[in-house]
């Protein structure tokens, strides 16, 4: 009496903290569970389980913890099962990512309490709250979107909209209309609107990642070798008491945050954990620990020591930065004291000298980093946040869209190119608005002379 | 008086629609009257003398399985017939004809005079009779009242009609035919919101004063197929259209007399069809055009009328005949009757039932233009459906009902009652969603079920059909599991072929799903599959080489029956449902949509609406709350 795919999204939040919970319900969700989790069935009802999530190809993208709910005795009265991760933001998005890859699709905002509902599973008192919450989520759902519509990416969507139409117009003109005298459009010429949209596509796509910088956070690594001062800096930023710092790496063991924010521009520390256990590890997993963070940063915040003689590692660093060209801050720490560091030898540019232990030169640093981040936005004038659902729909409709150019090139019928067109449009449904038939029709009779 | 013959069913106006009703309610045994303006007018084409075309000529076929008689009408009068967009896909290939439209109408009046069951009358309709919002009978001009317990109104462009010739108007109903000037009236008394369309059509001129051999002929098939698939013996003649276009002279002169024109010296206000403009329009909207075709269109075997096609005008007469002048081949063109422009009375059609009877009055049918659609294919198609439900309404039958999944006829009707519209409603394959289903040549295949199960359908047709169902899914089965081996002498055939060589066990299924092979080159790789009739094999071809595409809107269609089949209370109240706008609420109130899936289609209704209600309808099937209405 309705559906009950699987859904899936994120339950914790994308600003909460450093562990994240995708919620996972549906008809069939543990043999998905178990196409992505190393631990396969049968699971235990109400039992943690303990595993990876692995990608296609078998390689883990978190530990985590999932926990079983079976049919009804889980919070929609479906099979249901909650991941417990590990790894931050970054991996959140990514395990969500590998749950819809695996045959989920995101939930509607407020779709798991209307399960619930649905399935008897909220008492009259709750229940009376469900309508109100689909009706509130949705509406701050929809005002996110008409945020997003103003400015230059309306005007991008609203070309990639009408682009869609006019292919879907030019596409049923024939079928409808074979008798006019209407030449179809050259194939060069349709394939080289439907790159276009690819492109405007992908850009937005793009665009969408910067902006999650504004509304998800910039994505900062702070690298430097053992005892440099990163996790002093670490806790600086996150704003903990300058006070608990001390000369003896992990004393900061138990701090959790790993966001701040300057001047309301969020930033998430990348690597945590690596960084607090700097002294624990042995040096060469340490520097291949410092090259996947500067590889997954938007900005890259690389710490000297001042008392100490560069060593390979700093060059490593250096090295790694520069190939990987990343948005980067040298920071020169421990400069209350004697330094043995030429600036020029760094061979870096944008260097500033701090002191977490004076807290000299955090205002400059800070400064920067504020500037860095929005330099990045604003020379990007088409900044989008989008949802994941969002998201996952612009990839799909990528897909699509290259789907129709091999339509297009093989020449197949009109009638299933048409199947195609709807399906890249329905994707966009949510981010160019609906297309509907009535909306072909409209563009169809105004760009196309049909009289017969 | 009070006329002493009782009827159970009465149907006002003879034509597609009034014809198609009449005949089917005859045809299911109930006592039926036709009332007509006109009787010389039965079946009478007021517009272009062709039946079918794309998304039409599905409609004929279906209102073929479903009983009525415009396939077989046209299959014993057509001049020509043509299957349309052949080089394309099978899920748009469109039969059409030409007809001879005076043969056309006689033969419909012939069949009509023969049908048991059916009284025919000439009288004009002024008024509907209700006691206690239920229909029991009708007054006419001439003082006479026929009593009966449900009506069908097909009145096309007659109420209320009003003809328009550059600025000359006058009240007609058809050209040179009365309009009927009380009827709408009634309607409106009865609280139906009745509003104005606008239409057009074209000058018809004498073939003897034009200069055919200047002109490109346009024959139609060589070997014509019939739309009916009951028609056998089928041998009509293939008689030519012509094609003439426009020039720059013809677009000066119009564009010099706009003035003219009552479209454009504001007389006519009502909203005239996109898909159908006037030359006015076209070459004002598409000024860069240099030219626009014409199709001279013959309407009668023995007469030497012409239509033109795509000169739909309402200039004045003088203009008319002007630009007609200007265009080669019409140089001495003799007009016959000139164009013009009618605007007439419809009622919005979100006041039907899926079933075309109104909401608020028992036993009252509309079908045809009168709910705001154009074409005589949309009309047939809605007059069978009102004709079958107002004989199930008499005998206490569930409605007859047709889903967008099973029929264009569903489509359309859907559309009507859940949209209405703005301008006159045709119908385009595009408007079906799962149109890779709704297929011309499957018409039978996908429909004799429904018609067999309704009583439409004769046990003798309905084997058949089910004999060819087995036989195609059978075939398709074996050509799954029969497998061929990459051999030299497999390979060789397959190159002779003009196909790739096969380097696995392949299936012919997975054969025939290559462009280049038919089922007659698989038999030609393996002999000892049988010899198939042309249907089975087209059909076993469509259906493999298109399976994914197809598979995909199955998939789609059971998604839409889920929605379809929650129901939605006749009584729901949609003021007591928390969190829906007023426009969201206005709208379903004015609908009323009687599923779930039909909210859906409702413009304007959110998924976030659609959620709540559907949260709102578990708790009233749960009892935990009670619909306050």
């Amino acid at each position: 009496m309705y559906d009950d795919d699987i859904i899936a999204a994120i339950a914790t939040g994308y600003m909460a903290s450093a562990i994240g919970i995708i919620r996972v319900s549906g008809r069939g969700s543990f043999d998905l569970l178990e196409k992505i989790f190393t631990k396969k069935q049968p699971y235990k009802h109400r039992y943690i389980h303990y595993g990876h999530i692995v990608d296609k190809n078998l390689d883990i993208i978190d530990e985590v913890l999932v926990s079983i709910f079976k049919s009804p005795e889980s919070y929609t009265g479906e099979d249901s099962f909650e991941i417990n991760c590990h790894g931050g933001i970054l991996v959140l998005n990514k395990v969500l990512q590998r749950v819809i890859e695996a045959g989920a699709r995101l939930a509607q905002p407020g779709e798991f309490t209307k399960r619930a509902f649905l399935n008897g599973k909220l008492d009259l008192s709750q229940a009376e709250a469900v309508e109100k919450i689909i009706s509130s989520k949705s509406e701050r759902a929809l005002k996110i979107a008409q945020r997003q519509l103003k400015g230059n990416f309306s005007t991008k969507l609203d070309s990639i909209r009408e682009q869609i139409l006019f292919l879907m117009a030019e596409n049923e003109v024939l079928i409808d209309h074979p008798d006019e005298d209407l030449s179809s459009t050259p194939t060069l010429e349709k394939i080289d609107i439907l790159k276009n949209i690819q492109n405007q596509l992908e850009s937005i796509l793009k665009a969408s990642e910067f902006g999650h910088s504004i509304f998800e956070g910039v994505v900062l690594a702070l690298v430097g070798k053992p005892n440099v001062g990163k996790s002093s800096l670490l806790n600086i930023l996150t704003g903990l008491e300058r006070s608990i710092v001390t000369d003896i790496p992990g004393t900061t063991r138990d701090v959790v945050s790993e966001q701040f924010n300057i001047n309301g521009i969020p930033f998430t520390i990348l690597d945590t954990a690596g960084i607090r256990k700097t002294s624990d590890i042995v040096e060469n997993i340490g520097v291949e620990r410092s090259k996947k963070a500067i590889q997954d940063a938007d900005i890259v915040v690389a710490i000297f020591d001042a008392t100490r003689e560069l060593s390979i590692e700093d060059r490593e660093i250096i090295k790694n930065i520069k190939n990987l060209n990343k948005k980067y801050i040298a920071v020169i720490n421990k400069t209350d004291e004697k330094s043995l560091i030429n600036e020029s030898g760094l061979g870096l540019q944008n260097i500033i000298n701090i002191s977490c232990k004076t807290g000299k030169g955090i205002d400059e640093l800070e400064k920067r980093l504020s500037e860095m981040a929005s330099l990045g936005i604003v020379d990007d004038a088409d900044v989008v946040s989008l949802n994941a659902n969002q998201k996952n729909s612009l990839v799909m409709s990528i897909n699509m869209c290259k789907q129709i150019i091999n339509d297009v090139l093989d020449d197949i019928d009109p009638s299933l190119i048409a199947v195609d067109l709807m399906s890249m449009a329905d994707y966009l449904d949510e981010i160019v608005g609906k297309i509907t038939n009535e909306d072909m029709l409209d563009v169809m009779f105004k760009k196309f002379c049909i009289g017969k | 008086m009070i006329y002493p013959k009782k009827y159970d069913v009465i149907v006002i106006g003879g034509g597609h629609a009034g014809c198609e009703a009449a005949l089917i309610s005859a045809r299911l045994g109930i006592n039926t009257l036709m009332l007509t303006i006109a009787l010389d007018s039965i079946g009478a084409m007021s517009c272009n003398p062709a039946i079918g075309g794309l998304a039409k000529g599905h409609l004929v076929k279906e209102v073929d399985v479903f009983g009525g008689e415009m396939a077989r009408n046209i299959d014993e009068t057509g001049l020509q017939f043509k299957i349309l967009n052949r080089s394309k896909g099978p899920a748009v290939w469109s039969s059409r004809a030409q007809a001879d439209m005076t043969a056309y109408k006689l033969r419909m009046k012939y069949v009509l005079e023969r049908q048991e069951n059916l009284d025919i009358k000439q009288e004009t309709v002024d008024e509907i009779i209700v006691e206690d919002n239920k229909v029991v009978g009708v007054a006419t001009n001439i003082g006479n009242e026929y009593m009966c317990n449900a009506v069908v109104v097909t009145t096309g462009t007659f109420m209320k009609g009003k003809i328009f010739i550059g600025l000359n108007e006058y009240k007609a109903g058809r050209a040179w035919e009365p309009p009927s000037e009380k009827l709408s009236d009634s309607l409106r008394r009865l609280g139906l919101r009745v509003d104005r369309l606008k239409t057009g059509t074209t000058p018809r001129l004498d073939a003897r004063t034009i200069d055919f051999d200047s002109l490109k002929i346009q024959p139609g098939d060589d070997e014509p197929i019939p739309f009916s698939f009951k028609t056998r013996n089928f041998n009509r003649p293939n008689m030519p259209c012509y094609l003439a276009y426009t020039n720059e002279t013809t677009h000066k002169i119009i564009l010099q007399n706009l003035d003219q024109s009552p479209l454009y010296s504001g007389m006519v206000e009502s909203v005239g069809p996109r898909y159908c403009p006037s030359i006015e329009d076209k070459v004002v909207k598409f000024f860069e055009k240099k030219q626009h075709q014409i199709f001279l269109e013959p309407q009668d075997e023995r007469s030497t009328e012409i239509y033109a096609d795509g000169l739909h005008t309402s200039l004045g007469y003088e203009v008319q005949l002007k630009f007609l002048r200007s265009m080669k081949g019409l140089e001495h063109v003799e007009i016959m009757r000139p164009g013009y422009a009618i605007e007439y009375d419809f009622v919005d059609p979100t006041q039907l039932k899926h079933s075309l009877e109104t909401k608020n009055i028992s036993g009252l049918f509309l079908a045809g233009q009168i709910n705001g659609t154009s074409g005589y294919e949309e009309a047939a198609a809605q007059g069978i459906i009102a004709g079958i439900n107002a004989a199930f309404y008499i005998q206490k039958k569930e409605p007859f009902i047709v889903g967008r999944d099973e029929a264009y006829t569903g489509v359309l009707i859907d559309d009507l009652v859940t949209k209405g519209t703005k301008e006159p409603y045709r119908m385009f394959t595009s408007r079906a969603e799962y149109r890779l289903i709704l297929r011309e040549d499957n018409t039978q295949l996908r429909l004799a079920k429904k018609a067999y199960n309704a009583g439409l359908m004769s046990k003798e047709y309905y084997e058949i059909v089910q004999e060819q169902k087995i036989k195609i899914e059978e075939t398709v089965k074996k050509l799954k599991t029969t497998y061929i081996f990459p051999n030299d002498n497999t390979n060789k055939k397959l190159k002779e072929l003009g196909t790739e060589i096969i380097k696995t066990k392949t299936d012919l299924a997975k054969l025939l799903r290559r462009t280049e092979i038919s089922y007659d080159k698989l038999r030609e790789i393996m002999p000892n599959l049988e010899e198939l009739e042309p249907f089975i094999k087209q059909e076993v071809e469509i259906d493999l080489k298109y399976e994914g595409y197809l598979n995909l809107q199955k998939q789609q269609i059971e998604k839409f029956k889920k929605y379809e089949d929650l129901k939605i209370p006749k009584d729901f109240d949609y003021n007591s449902v928390g969190g829906l706008s007023n426009e969201v609420k206005g709208k379903l109130m004015e609908v009323r949509p009687v599923s779930i899936g039909q909210a859906i289609r409702i413009p304007g209704v959110t998924p976030a609406a659609i959620s709540i209600i559907v949260v709102h309808l578990k708790k009233l099937s749960d009892g935990r709350i009670k619909n306050s209405a």
